[in-house]
Parts: C-alpha cells; structure tokens; sequence
C-alpha cells in the first residue's frame, strides 16, 4: 500500500477508498494524530502532580496518552520511567503510575484469559441473569438522541473524537448496562469500533467491572455524581434536570436499579456510595 | 537477501520497539488483517491513526491473511526468520503458531512494566497491586 502523501486529507481520501467498509461504520477521522513523533509531542505534555489531584474531573490533567500505549508507540515502562525519574516524591505521582499498572493488570488478564475475555467472568451481582439483558445497543445511545445532554455528548464524542474520558466512559457503560439493561458485550463491541486505544483486555474488563461480571458490584452513579465531575457543563443545558433517570440518591438509584439483588447490610453500603473510579 | 523479516503487529509500532531495534535494517512488514477490519468493523479514525503510526516506521505495508502475506514477503526476501515483539493478544498466538509450520519464529519481549518475574495473583487488582507497589517505584529496576 501507499506510503507517500502529499498531506493528511491525502492519506485520509487514500483510507477512505481502500477501507470503505471503515468509512461506512463512521467516517469521522480525530484530531489525534499517530506515531511516535506525535506520542513524544503528548509525553512532554504530561503533568503527573496535577494528574493525582484531578484525574477524576473531565477537565483534569489526564495525560491523553491511551492510544499511544495501546499500540505500543509508547511502552508502559519508558512512562514508567519518566514519570518515576522526574522526582523524588514518589506520593505525588503515585496515582498515574497506578493507573498505567491498571493497563499492565488488564494485559496480563488477557494474555491468561484469550478469547475468554468476551465470557462474562462471573455472574452479574445485580440480582439479574445474564439472560435478562439485551443483546444489542439501542439505536438512540449509538446515535446520541437518548435526550439526555450527558449521555448523547459522551457518543457522539466517542464517535467524533475517539477518545473519552475515564469518568464519561465508566458512567455511559454504567447507563447502557444498568438503566437500559443491555449486555456489556454490546456496549464493549461499539467501543472498540471507536476508540483509538480501544483494546480488547482494558476495554472488555472495564466493562465487565462496570458490570459487575468482574467485580464485587456494579459500579452506578447518580445524577449529582455526573454533575460534580463535569462542572455540570451537560446537566446545565439539559431539558431532563431535575427529573432525568439519574436523579436520586445511591440508596433509591440501587433499590430501583437492582430490586432484586441480595440486601446488603449498611457497612457495606459506605464503600459502594463512594466507589473509585478505578 | 536477508535471513530475517520483522513483522510490525499493532501491539509494538514503537520505531525502537525489540524487533525492529534487534534488526535494524532487516526488511519489515505490516499486514492489514482484512478478517479482523470485518469481523470488528473498526472505523476509519482508528485506521487513520493506525496509519499514521506505520508511516513513521520503515515497514512496507499490505492486507489480506495475515500468515499468507508474512510468508509471501519473508520468501521474497529469502528469510526463513520471522521476528516479531511479544503481544498477550490470542490472534497473534494463533499466528505464530501457524507461521512455525514453515518458520522460525523470534518473539522478543518488550520492556517490562515491573521488574518482577515471580507469579502475581490477578484476582482483584488490589491482590496484584499489592505486588506490583513494592517494584514498580524502584528506580534501581529502570530498564
Ligand atoms: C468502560 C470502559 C472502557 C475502557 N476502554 C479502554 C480501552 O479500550 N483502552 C484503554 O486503553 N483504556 C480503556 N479504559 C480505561 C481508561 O478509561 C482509559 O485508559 C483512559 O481514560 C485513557 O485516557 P488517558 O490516556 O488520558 O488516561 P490517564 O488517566 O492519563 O492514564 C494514563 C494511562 O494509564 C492507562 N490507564 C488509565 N486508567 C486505566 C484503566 N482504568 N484501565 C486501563 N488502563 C488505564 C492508560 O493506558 C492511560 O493512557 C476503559 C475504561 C472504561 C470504564
């Protein structure tokens, strides 16, 4: 095939005609840009410290590095390395290299697990059975016209950009599995059709802790949750405020979520309201 | 005429990943995996981004079966060694073995992600980060 292009719109008509099977699922192409040089331009971008203090908001200095790593054009290690040898306080980078282990975690799951990582692990722990979900995703959340500001931002993102934050895509998983009650594997699939570090051992397992197939219990959230970590940017602008299917406490969210999952005494109920995103 | 190929897979498109860096100057190759793109239906930006990763590494670039295209490029150039980097993928397991009927298959690891070679328990993350703290910060075990 081709390796010489006069420009970028250039390479992309080439890809167009020789994958119009790619085109045709979705034609978007991001701004992210691949290769090394690329990689090397986000590296010198990275802010480990502020990473630790704010990763969990939408607009928190997290590092954009996924695609890189996915393919290899970066190694964990050599992150790794930077980040470790740029200072001596290894607490205030603790939290990034944590979350570069959770990649090296999944990696190893999947070199253990093969083709089994599309299996769910475990059963649901959500008083449902794995035959009580729907097998397919729902045309309004592929196609962003749930109504929900939130929800139909986070897909249309995904499809525009190839790229969503963490917190967007544990709260879009948990919304497709738990509100709509659709297997993860449909959610995992749409995924990975989209994002440019979509990877079968990070993506499918985070589904499936999302899930709770992988986990002790589903990971939900609620609307004030959502709202808290976007600054409300979605929640602002929503018709549905007030009264959308994220409103409520945890407590009414899980009884009206999860009706038939075994009671859970309140000891354990501490940890569940304040779940990490992992 | 060359002894050895480099096959460049999506796992490794690091210009100084182990294969390529192992043989520097070996011919390499990329294959487009045309059961995969269909099987998956990835869109265009990933190929896009793909794409442009394999434009900055010094592979010739082609689709179709995998195995029958790393073997056709490997008998063009006379190698009967085809070298590769590590990947936990099981598609790749499945090529390698396959490529072995007729190859030698080098598969060179990539830099480790923590310096340890014992057994880690995976059954939560919290049980292998209970491992993996105590050798991820040490910056003696810098590769
Ligand atoms: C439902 C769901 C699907 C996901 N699918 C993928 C996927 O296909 N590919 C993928 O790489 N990540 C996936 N993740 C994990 C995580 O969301 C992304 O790695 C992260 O958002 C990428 O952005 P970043 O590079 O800015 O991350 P940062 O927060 O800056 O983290 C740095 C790097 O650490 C790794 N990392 C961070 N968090 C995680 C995590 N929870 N699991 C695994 N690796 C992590 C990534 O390689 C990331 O680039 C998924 C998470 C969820 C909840």
């Amino acid at each position: 095939m081709r390796r010489e292009f006069a420009d970028r719109d250039d390479l992309i008509a080439y890809l167009r005609a020789e994958f119009p099977n790619a085109a045709a699922t979705d034609d978007n192409v991001a701004e992210t840009r691949g290769g090394r040089a690329a990689a090397e331009a986000r590296l010198r971008q990275i802010e480990p410290q502020r990473y630790g203090k704010s990763r969990n908001f939408l607009t928190g200095a997290v590092t954009k590095l996924s695609p890189y790593l996915r393919y290899g054009v970066l190694s964990l290690a050599e992150v790794r390395d930077l980040v470790v040898g740029a200072t001596r306080e290894i607490e205030s980078i603790a939290k990034l290299v944590q979350e570069l282990a959770w990649r090296d975690y999944w990696q190893r799951l999947y070199a253990q697990m093969g083709d089994g990582i599309w299996k769910d692990q475990e059963p649901y722990k959500t008083g449902f059975q794995a035959r009580q979900y729907a097998n397919d995703l729902p045309d309004d959340i592929r196609d962003g016209t749930t109504g929900m500001v939130c929800i139909d931002s986070f897909s249309n993102d995904m499809r525009t950009h190839g790229w969503l934050h963490n917190h967007a895509r544990m709260w879009l998983a948990a919304y497709l599995v738990h509100w709509r009650r659709v297997r993860w594997q449909a959610g995992a699939h749409w995924f990975l059709q989209h994002l440019l570090d979509g990877d079968p051992a990070s993506n499918n397992l985070s589904w499936q802790w999302v899930a709770s197939t992988f986990s002790h219990k589903p990971y939900f959230f609620n609307r004030e949750n959502l709202e808290k970590y976007t600054d409300g940017v979605y929640c602002r602008q929503c018709p549905l405020y007030g009264h959308c299917d994220l409103e409520g406490s945890y407590e009414a969210i899980e009884a009206d979520l999860f009706p038939n999952a075994q009671q859970r005494n309140t000891t354990e109920r501490v940890p569940r309201r304040a779940r990490r995103a992992n | 005429m060359a002894n050895t190929i480099v096959w460049v897979h999506g796992d490794c498109l690091d210009p100084h990943g182990p294969a390529l860096a192992a043989h520097p100057g070996a011919p390499a190759i990329w294959v487009w995996d045309d059961a995969l793109l269909a099987e998956w239906r990835l869109s265009l930006k990933r190929i896009v981004f793909i794409y442009e990763s394999l434009l900055e590494l010094p592979v010739v670039i082609r689709r179709g079966d995998v195995a029958t295209q790393l073997r056709r490029f490997a008998d063009e150039q006379g190698a009967t060694t085809i070298a590769t980097a590590q990947s936990p993928s099981p598609r790749f397991a499945a090529l390698s073995r396959e490529l072995r009927h007729t190859h030698t298959v080098e598969v060179l690891p990539v830099a480790p992600f923590l310096a340890y070679q014992g057994t880690i328990d995976l059954k939560r993350f919290s049980r292998y980060w209970a491992t993996a703290e105590r050798y991820v910060f040490d910056k003696t075990a810098q590769s």
